[in-house]
């Protein structure tokens, strides 16, 4: 016992400390309380522990729907003419049930269009490859609520896909509308598939060419050489994509919430994200208007979200979704494709790069043009709405309360993603792997639960402080970004140190440095570029953050960032322009996004290869 | 300069005890060496020295200071690592600056004395470039004199050398040799190099599986190795089981099926007794094809299986029945395969130990 005492002892220097308590602080004070008061608040009926609203949940009906609506597909006559109907009625499973079938889809659909892409791109060489690598990543930029309109703009009855299908071309007998569950599978699908993209493409190109070359030699090829080699080798990297898919899936609000705001009410709308958001939103005057079966859908929703992380990270580590991979290192196995080849990729990517990215081109369209409010295709172009950004005085507002929010949370997240990562990467103390657990695991965790953690927990204990929810949101969404998009710090931070040979830190302390020495003269600047990059990386997703900043920012909208007002203009249906608007929001975003990757890429390719590593 | 104490070091990691109550003491200004096989301990007993690692049981002692939890940097010790540990985003200079500015220097001083010990490793000039612009060789030197400069208690080397190409090495090791000379500085060295630890080292300790198995100077484990470890671990040899036929004084007979061996047991410690088995070591550069005194050697007479031309002499493989016989003789003696030939080996150099 006195044995580990000394060790302990030993283990936290001044430096350590300090960055443990900074560590335990932040995730304490801002994760675990929140959501751990939100859990127990479920299981509290009438005073006493109970698992009632649980049980009221899983009988209503809703919840889980018996027996479930399963036609899923429709011709109607209306005033358009005959209408293929997608979704409309089903299928319907009831809502737990609705929020697993569609984020298994997504996974499915997504795991399958992202493997097949990266295969492509990481073992083909043809013709306007490096315009491919940019186009399939697209999707990636986020650009919330807006991405939806245009979805409506071109997917509705009277929109641009049926008109040039039908009234154009002429090559569909009739319109087809597609709406509830298949419609967020496909808009889903389409803007998750790149992280299973990236996963799979660096899980690819990090395979030994010998191991597969071995294998050849042994006999193997085509199918069978994949099936057995290769796919095996870069299923952890795939899986783990996929996993991150799911999760994401689950607790998107920007898809539900763009489909109510194109087509209305809906199946779309029966899903535990949405569910969730809207009995808040219906909460704000007052926390007691909240029915507490909410916070047990809540605690559901966590428990699957957490379970598929854990067991995902059981199974690999999680640190390619980083976006750090480490690059070939050898000569990949790149072949030429023949004619024969070329036909089918150029037709899969070339309609993948299309439909996954008209959200984004839509936006930039909207953005520039009256498209919002001419029909079908714009007719006019102008810079009226990008001028709006620094006109209209409450745009300008959200801008800056965005800019301020994510500037602090960055900071903050810097250092307590660095201090956790340090502490993961170099220490022997007890508890080493909570910390390892803590700081990844907000990426599991649905920002609507975060959001509603904050609402209940500080509204309770914090209120007339400055943390008061209904008198100060702005603060909470700065630490609320500073925990959610912890992961990207921590984990950019963490794959640098890796790169650091502990003897270089041990060589300093052999000369005499403390440990806080060592941190500061050698560990630091060592890594100082991962750190740049991903502050730069946690500033930009902090920018595009939905499912906190569009449910606090209810409680005080005066202090709303981007994404508030973005959805404000797509949900609440607000006055005719305000669309595009939002839509040079967008744009903003976009910019803000594809100037840091393009940064953070820049410098961490820049570092130079470090001795002994 | 210290006299540096071991007593009863263990260090485990998990279940596997890379060190093994290891006691030993290293003399003040001594080129002391742990040399052993990948994985036997000998570079965590370099990092519990250090403080790096720290030991599960057992004492280190600087002179009389109990050193056993002191943190790395309070025990001035001076170390080069193996990858050398070179701060890539520092040059030479701010490298070898680094352990006089933790401990307060003025500018001037500091300036002088880098310049002096990079003068001393044959680097002047080179202060303002960066390590990646150096060659290994200037690499190991600016890691050296970075744990020289701070004139360190004890200088504590791991495996320096390994990283160089062969004749780097050579030339190398003879310059740390004399360098060490010069500074009388008491320093410890680990290596799996047999031939460099036998060397440079004025004592060597070999270990094995954590636990030293010899302490002694570079021909004394060389030459009277106390176990079939050591004996087989230092150099090639023939290792012939037998059983211990007489012992008569120092010299022992061993017999086999079809020959008889005699030779001396280096040590009094060992014990042995009649009719237990035991082995015979003999080293290939210990035959003779001819020899002054043959009554003080064994004669062995068998057919050459194959021979090697090795370059300072030849190199061959002589059977006798079951046993065969590693042999280095004259590089102009070049018998056919199959033929007969006839070496001799002194008693004094074959060594007789107990079967463990």
């Amino acid at each position: 016992m006195s044995k580990l005492l000394k060790e302990l002892k030993r283990e936290l220097d001044s430096l350590t400390i300090v960055q443990l308590s900074i560590v335990v602080l932040i995730l304490g004070v801002f994760l675990v309380l929140p959501v751990s008061f939100m859990i127990l608040r479920a299981f509290f009926y009438k005073g006493s522990l109970s698992l009632y609203y649980f049980q009221s949940l899983l009988s209503s009906g809703t919840f889980i729907k018996i027996p479930p609506e399963l036609r899923w597909i429709e011709l109607a006559e209306t005033p358009y003419g005959k209408i293929l109907i997608i979704g409309r009625r089903g299928p319907n499973f009831g809502i737990l049930l609705n929020s697993l079938f569609v984020s298994t889809m997504v996974m499915i659909f997504a795991g399958i269009i992202g493997t097949t892409a990266a295969f492509i791109m990481a073992r083909y060489d043809f013709p306007g490859k490096n315009v491919f690598k940019v186009l399939l990543l697209i999707p990636m930029l986020a650009t919330p609520f807006v991405n939806a309109f245009v979805l409506g703009k071109v997917l509705s009855v009277d929109g641009l896909f049926n008109y040039l299908m039908c009234d154009v071309l002429h090559a569909l007998p009739f319109r087809i509308w597609i709406t509830g569950l298949p419609a967020l599978i496909l808009i889903q699908t389409l803007s998750l598939y790149p992280i299973v993209y990236l996963n799979a493409f660096s899980s690819f190109i990090n395979i030994d060419p010998t191991l597969e070359e071995q294998a050849e030699n042994l006999g193997a090829r085509g199918l069978k050489l994949f099936l057995t080699i290769t796919l095996p080798l870069a299923l952890p990297g795939i899986s783990a994509g996929a996993a991150l898919v799911f999760i994401f899936s689950m607790e998107d609000l920007g898809a539900p919430i763009g489909l109510s705001g194109a087509f209305g009410g809906g199946l779309h709308e029966k899903i535990l994200s949405f569910q969730i958001y809207d009995e808040f939103r219906r909460g704000i005057g007052s926390i007691e208007q909240v029915h507490a079966s909410t916070y047990a859908m809540a605690v559901i929703m966590l428990l699957v979200a957490i379970v598929v992380f854990l067991a995902i990270k059981k199974y690999v580590s999680l640190r390619s979704y980083a976006m750090l991979s480490k690059g070939g290192r050898w000569k990949p196995r790149v072949r030429r494709l023949g004619i024969m080849g070329l036909i089918p990729v150029y037709i899969f990517l070339i309609t993948l790069a299309i439909s996954a990215s008209f959200p984004q081109i839509g936006v930039v369209i909207l953005a520039f043009t009256n498209w919002a409010i001419s029909g079908v295709l714009p007719t006019k172009f102008t810079t009226e709405y990008i001028s709006a950004l620094v006109t209209n005085r409450e745009v300008a507002r959200a801008i800056t309360n965005s800019l301020i929010y994510s500037s602090i949370a960055t900071a903050i997240m810097l250092l307590v993603g660095t201090s956790a990562a340090y502490i993961v990467a170099r220490k022997k103390i007890p508890g080493r792997d909570l910390i390892d657990t803590l700081s990844t695991l907000p990426i599991a965790i649905p920002g609507i639960i975060v959001a509603v953690g904050y609402l209940l927990f500080f509204a309770t204990y914090f209120s007339q402080t400055p943390f008061d929810p209904f008198f100060n949101p702005g603060l909470l969404l700065i630490f609320s970004y500073s925990v959610r998009r912890l992961p990207f710090s921590a984990r950019t931070v963490f794959a640098g140190l890796q790169q650091v040979h502990e003897s270089l830190e041990e060589a300093a302390m052999n000369l005499g440095a403390s440990r806080a020495k060592v941190f500061f003269t050698i560990a630091l600047p060592l890594i100082i570029s991962n750190v740049i990059s991903g502050g730069i990386l946690s500033f930009v997703y902090s920018m595009n953050e939905v499912s906190t900043s569009i449910t606090l920012s209810n409680l005080n909208p005066s202090q709303g960032p981007i994404t508030f007002y973005m959805s404000q203009v797509i949900y609440a249906s607000a006055a005719v322009g305000t669309v595009s608007v939002a839509a040079a929001l967008g744009v903003l975003l976009i910019i803000a996004q594809i100037t840091a990757i393009s940064i953070s890429n820049y410098i961490l390719k820049q570092r130079v290869a470090f001795l002994g590593v | 300069m210290v006299e540096v104490k071991l007593q009863k070091v263990t260090k485990r990691f998990g279940k596997v005890v890379a060190v093994d109550s290891v006691t030993l003491s290293i003399k003040e200004g001594e080129f002391f060496t742990f040399l052993g096989p990948s994985g036997c301990g000998k570079t965590t007993t370099l990092r519990v020295i250090a403080g790096l690692e720290y030991p599960d049981e057992g004492k280190i002692f600087f002179d009389d200071e109990d050193v056993t939890d002191l943190p790395p940097y309070k025990r001035n010790t001076g170390m080069v690592f193996q990858n050398y540990a070179l701060w890539p985003h520092m040059t030479v200079f701010e490298n070898v600056a680094y352990g006089l500015k933790i401990r307060g220097y003025s500018k001037s001083e500091i300036r002088k004395r880098v310049l002096e010990v990079l003068e001393l490793v044959k680097l002047k000039g080179l202060e303002d470039r960066y390590p990646t612009q150096l060659s290994g060789g200037q690499q190991q030197r600016v890691a050296l004199a970075r744990a020289l400069v701070i004139e360190p208690k004890v200088l504590l080397l791991d495996e320096p050398l390994s990283n160089l190409d062969a004749r780097l090495r050579i030339e190398m090791r003879e310059e740390l040799k004399k360098l060490q000379k010069k500074l009388k500085i008491t320093t410890i060295y680990v290596t799996h190099d047999q031939e460099e630890a036998l060397v440079i080292s004025d004592r060597i300790a070999v270990m094995n599986q954590g636990k030293i198995m010899q302490v002694g100077e570079p021909n004394e484990v060389y030459r009277r190795p106390k176990n079939l470890f050591v004996a087989t671990f230092l150099g090639r040899c023939s290792l012939i089981e037998g059983k211990i036929e007489k012992i008569e004084g120092d010299l022992v007979t061993l017999v086999t099926d079809n020959i008889k061996i005699k030779g001396i047991v280096p040590d009094r410690d060992i014990k042995i007794k009649e009719g237990e088995p035991a082995y015979a070591v003999l080293k290939p550069e210990d035959f003779a094809l001819q020899i002054d005194d043959p009554s003080k050697a064994n004669e062995f007479e068998g057919t050459v299986e194959w021979t090697s031309f090795v370059g300072p002499f030849n190199q061959m493989r002589i059977s006798l029945g079951n046993i065969s016989l590693l042999v280095n003789v004259e590089p102009w003696f070049n018998p056919p395969l199959k033929s007969t030939v006839k070496v001799y080996i002194p008693y004094e150099y074959v060594i007789i130990l107990p079967k463990e």
